[in-house]
């Protein structure tokens, strides 16, 4: 996703109520964490299970965060959303890096971005992938399922090499 | 000093403000000796205690929040020391409860046999206090209550007493009433 297009995703999101942005960084959505950092909205933490965990607490007090990762932090993070997030049923919205996306990608990227589908469909996480051209129904999307208490997640497919 | 003996004598200093209690043996320790809807046991997620205690105190800044966590627990989360370093929340009490094993599994040793957990607390901008003795943890109790946080307070404890029975309670109900309470007394 284009620059421009991920800053007005995190401005769109805090518009529609989200209001604590946790997570460790991805370069898939560079943009949108630095829109964040900006707006002085981003906690950074050492491990995105770390993030899930401070987003509950947040949820407990009836505030409503995003958690940010790259895929194989959220291979990382699955007993925490099996066994926390699901099994409580907190309504958090996930922003997941797709890594592995093109087969060209880094190796140690190449098999969890192509199991990442399938985990997510297994463990039972609603999820829908951005683009450029829909990312506003997405947003749209995400908060309307968090209003109903159902975590989900989105996905940001990683289009480019560095 | 048993964990059930600690854990109940830090729970009535608590009073009504909220605790997130570890998985395993310190939640249900907690739950059989003193139930109440401040009470957030989480069942599972070994080791995030602390990060969703994090999240509490900082949307909940004149409340008073504690951690009942377990050595094992912490050493699965050392990171959430740095973030709570980091952002240094003044109402944050973390409890370790440290028999240096994971007694809910069969009592295999820990780390902290070797590695004191209240130094890391120190360089992570916690102020530490140690106890092992029943007198001296209820006047640390009676202490930081005019302490500005991050504190933690490192209870060595020995392993031992009978397992206390599993919580009840849904982990929905947990929350509901969890969450409730937090709404009410704001």
């Amino acid at each position: 996703m284009k620059e421009a297009s991920q800053r007005q995703m995190f401005d769109l999101l805090v518009h529609k109520g989200i209001e604590n942005f946790i997570g460790v960084p991805d370069s898939t959505m560079k943009y949108f964490i630095s829109q964040g950092l900006k707006k002085k909205k981003i906690l950074i933490t050492t491990r995105e299970d770390e993030a899930i965990g401070i987003a509950v607490g947040m949820s407990l007090s009836k505030h409503n965060s995003l958690v940010f990762m790259q895929n194989a932090g959220f291979a990382n993070s699955i007993s925490t959303i099996t066994s926390l997030v699901q099994l409580y049923e907190f309504p958090i919205i996930f922003l997941i890096g797709w890594r592995g996306y093109l087969k060209s990608d880094a190796p140690e990227h190449y098999k969890i971005g192509r199991i990442q589908p399938e985990l997510i469909k297994l463990i039972g996480l609603d999820s829908k992938i951005v683009t450029e051209s829909n990312w506003k129904e997405c947003c749209k999307w995400a908060v309307n399922k968090i209003n109903h208490s159902i975590p989900c997640t989105l996905i940001l497919r990683r289009e480019f090499h560095d | 000093m048993i964990r059930k003996e600690a854990i109940k004598i830090a729970s009535e200093a608590v009073v009504d403000s909220p605790i997130i209690s570890a998985n395993g043996y310190i939640s249900r320790d907690l739950f059989e000796t003193d139930d109440k809807d401040t009470n957030f046991y989480m069942i599972g997620s070994m080791g995030l205690s602390s990060s969703i205690a994090l999240g509490v105190a900082l949307k909940n800044p004149r409340k008073r929040v504690y951690v009942f966590d377990g050595d094992g627990n912490i050493l699965m989360n050392l990171g959430s020391l740095t973030t709570i370093g980091k952002l240094k929340p003044k109402n944050l009490i973390h409890l370790v409860f440290d028999n240096q094993s994971h007694e809910s599994t069969g009592g295999q040793p820990s780390n902290t046999r070797n590695i004191d957990i209240y130094k890391i607390a120190k360089s992570s901008n916690y102020k530490a206090f140690k106890t092992s003795s029943k007198v001296s943890l209820k006047k640390i109790l009676r202490k930081i209550k005019n302490i500005d946080g991050p504190i933690m307070i490192l209870i060595k404890i020995t392993k031992g007493g009978k397992p206390s029975k599993r919580i009840i309670h849904s982990p929905i109900t947990i929350k509901k009433r969890f969450s409730q309470k937090m709404y009410r007394q704001r």
